[in-house]
């Protein structure tokens, strides 16, 4: 039989198909070939950009060595330099804006899923998205000239008095009412980040499927049970991954923070105290930085923006990890 | 008693059991929107016996069962008219308290639903919502559940493991094991076992079986085979409305409607 057909020539159906195999394979290589190269592409720049942060900011960090990350005075004059105090700023910032944003976006989130009247439902989404739409200069100068001046005369005075005696918080609140300063930049923040969050836990939430819900109800769940017990842990990472790009974008944001922070090298105890940030630093100082050893410690504080983005990011990476594993998801 | 069933006209349908009604449902409508689901539905459910209902998709067999404990009032546009009497009070009213009744009424879904916890929180999860317990009782509730869903043997080494790490058919048992413990008068089984293998069925079964001692079951189910095997009593239902409700040997050997024995027999469906 074999011997047969291979004696036969072979039909123009079937030398087509061969035809159409071999383009097939052909292009099926050049896809993967593109698609790894895009891949690879990625990791070449992030590379090189943490290649040339390491090499613009060698001057500085050979010249200071670990003092630099440990070192509050920032003096262009006498040419001394050290990050900590925009260190502190970046995080406490952007670590007070994420306390106060979390909540509210995954209450919004909920709200917008589970609670709210459909007609409502778009409306609502749709005012959350736009926020993330506004550029951070309008933040910046209604930060400056409306909410700053607001909370000096109205919210921070009220802490003060609040909290005034109290251990521990009244050093946390005081000082004279600036309005700006740490509290006001993570405020702000917190409501530019705040749509990140939002829509990505809303996302996630409506990946839950409805009859595990439905069977969460069923055994007599209020909404608060389901989405607490249920909803939430099923969408964990998915949450995370929200709050992950709300904290990227709290570390880096410039223009925002810039306004309102007040630009001051020191780190204070007190939340109402100006302060500075990295990339807020970066972005004041760099015009007028002189000399080699100035350039090249705002490079190095660009660096240092880097390296705590990262490790921050590993961390709620082994973080969940390790809530996996306890719960055995 | 004014509960007694009436006679006459507006006869609710029930099958010819001795057992008091558990459950009553009166004139029943059920709406998506504005299509009608359910028309015109009467008949009771006795209590500790397995009820099953069949009829082709989309025949609102599984709408009425989610009416037993408004599960559908998750949804906007859904709403349903009529009465349901459990134990003689109307489900339906305006005040009655949801929470309270889906723990009173069970419901077992068609997919296995393990929360995303352990085994052993999935259990001890809806005990803990309505009854405080100390660690060795809830232990000894969990253990308990799990026996009952003849799931303790498999699971009892790994109750801290997910919930979503069992096979399907012990997922589905593990759902079982989570209503029971809840200690419910009713449970609802929507299709328990259309997504398990036939082993996995089996077990299903006699479980549902050995239920029936203590509880009020109403099973919906695609399997002509599963309603003789399981039910007591069943009810043919089509295009929303129900044909024929009597015994299950009746149903399966003597129906007296045509549709019913042209279902069962597979001439349409």
């Amino acid at each position: 039989m074999s011997s047969v057909s291979a004696a036969m020539p072979r039909s123009a159906a079937a030398t087509a198909r061969d035809a159409t195999v071999r383009r097939f394979a052909l292009s099926d290589a050049v896809f993967r070939a593109a698609t790894r190269i895009a891949a690879l592409l990625v990791l070449l720049i992030l590379g090189g950009v943490a290649i040339s942060l390491v090499a613009g900011a060698w001057p500085a960090l050979s010249k200071f060595g670990a003092a630099f990350l440990v070192s509050q005075s920032w003096n262009p004059v006498t040419e001394n330099f050290g990050a900590l105090a925009p260190i502190y700023g970046t995080i406490v910032t952007a670590a007070i804006s994420i306390l106060i944003a979390v909540p509210i976006g995954i209450g919004i989130a909920i709200f917008l899923t589970e609670l709210c009247p459909r007609p409502l439902r778009r409306p609502i989404g749709i005012a959350v998205e736009l926020l993330a739409g506004i550029p951070s200069i309008i933040y910046g100068i209604w930060g400056l000239f409306i909410f700053a001046p607001f909370l000096q005369t109205t919210v921070q005075p009220f802490l003060i008095n609040l909290f005034h005696g109290v251990p521990g918080l009244s050093g946390l609140f005081a000082g004279p009412p600036y309005g700006i300063g740490l509290l006001t930049s993570a405020l702000i923040l917190a409501i530019m980040v705040l749509p990140f969050i939002t829509s990505i836990t809303k996302d996630v939430f409506d990946t839950v499927p409805s009859v595990l819900k439905e069977s969460a109800y069923g055994i007599g769940c209020t909404t608060w049970e389901v989405t607490r017990r249920v909803v939430i842990p099923y969408t964990r990472v998915g949450i995370m991954g929200g709050v992950m790009l709300g904290l990227g974008r709290a570390l880096g944001e410039t223009m925002a923070v810039t306004f309102v922070i007040g630009n001051a090298h020191r780190i204070s105890a007190s939340l109402f105290a100006p302060a500075t940030t990295i990339s807020a630093t970066i972005a004041n100082e760099f015009t007028e930085a002189d000399g080699e050893i100035y350039t090249s410690s705002l490079i190095a504080l660009g660096f240092l923006l880097f390296v705590i983005t990262f490790l921050i990011l590993a961390l709620a990476r082994t973080m969940l990890l390790r809530i996996e594993k306890r719960t055995g998801a | 008693m004014s509960q007694m069933l009436p006679i006459g006209k507006s006869a609710v349908m029930t099958a010819s059991v001795p057992a008091k009604p558990k459950v009553e449902v009166k004139n029943l409508e059920f709406f998506y929107g504005q299509s009608r689901a359910l028309k015109n539905i009467s008949l009771a459910l006795p209590a500790r016996s397995v009820t099953a209902f069949i009829g082709p998709s989309g025949c609102g067999k599984s709408t009425l069962l989610r009416v037993f404990n408004r599960i559908y009032e998750l949804y906007p546009n859904q709403r349903a008219q009529g009465e349901v009497l459990v134990d003689g009070r109307n489900i339906l009213d305006r005040g009655q308290d949801l929470n309270l009744l889906r723990a009173q009424v069970g419901m077992v879904f068609q997919k296995p639903t393990p929360f995303p916890m352990t085994i052993y929180e999935n259990i001890a999860f809806g005990i803990r919502l309505y009854e405080k317990l100390s660690k060795s009782e809830m232990d000894g509730r969990v253990e308990q559940a799990l026996q009952r869903a003849a799931l303790w043997s498999e699971v009892k080494d790994k109750l801290n493991a997910s919930g979503l790490s069992l096979s399907g058919g012990q997922q589905q048992r593990l759902c079982i094991a989570r209503t029971v413990a809840v200690k419910p008068e009713i449970i609802l089984f929507d299709e328990p076992a259309s997504a398990l293998d036939p082993l996995s069925t089996a077990k299903i079964e006699e479980l549902i079986d050995e239920l029936r001692s203590e509880y009020t079951i109403a099973i919906v189910t695609h399997n002509m085979q599963q309603a003789a095997r399981v039910s007591s009593q069943t009810a043919f239902m089509y295009l929303g409305e129900l044909i024929e409700f009597d015994l299950t040997e009746t149903i399966f050997t003597a129906p007296r409607e045509k549709r019913t024995q042209d279902y069962i027999t597979g001439r349409f469906g």
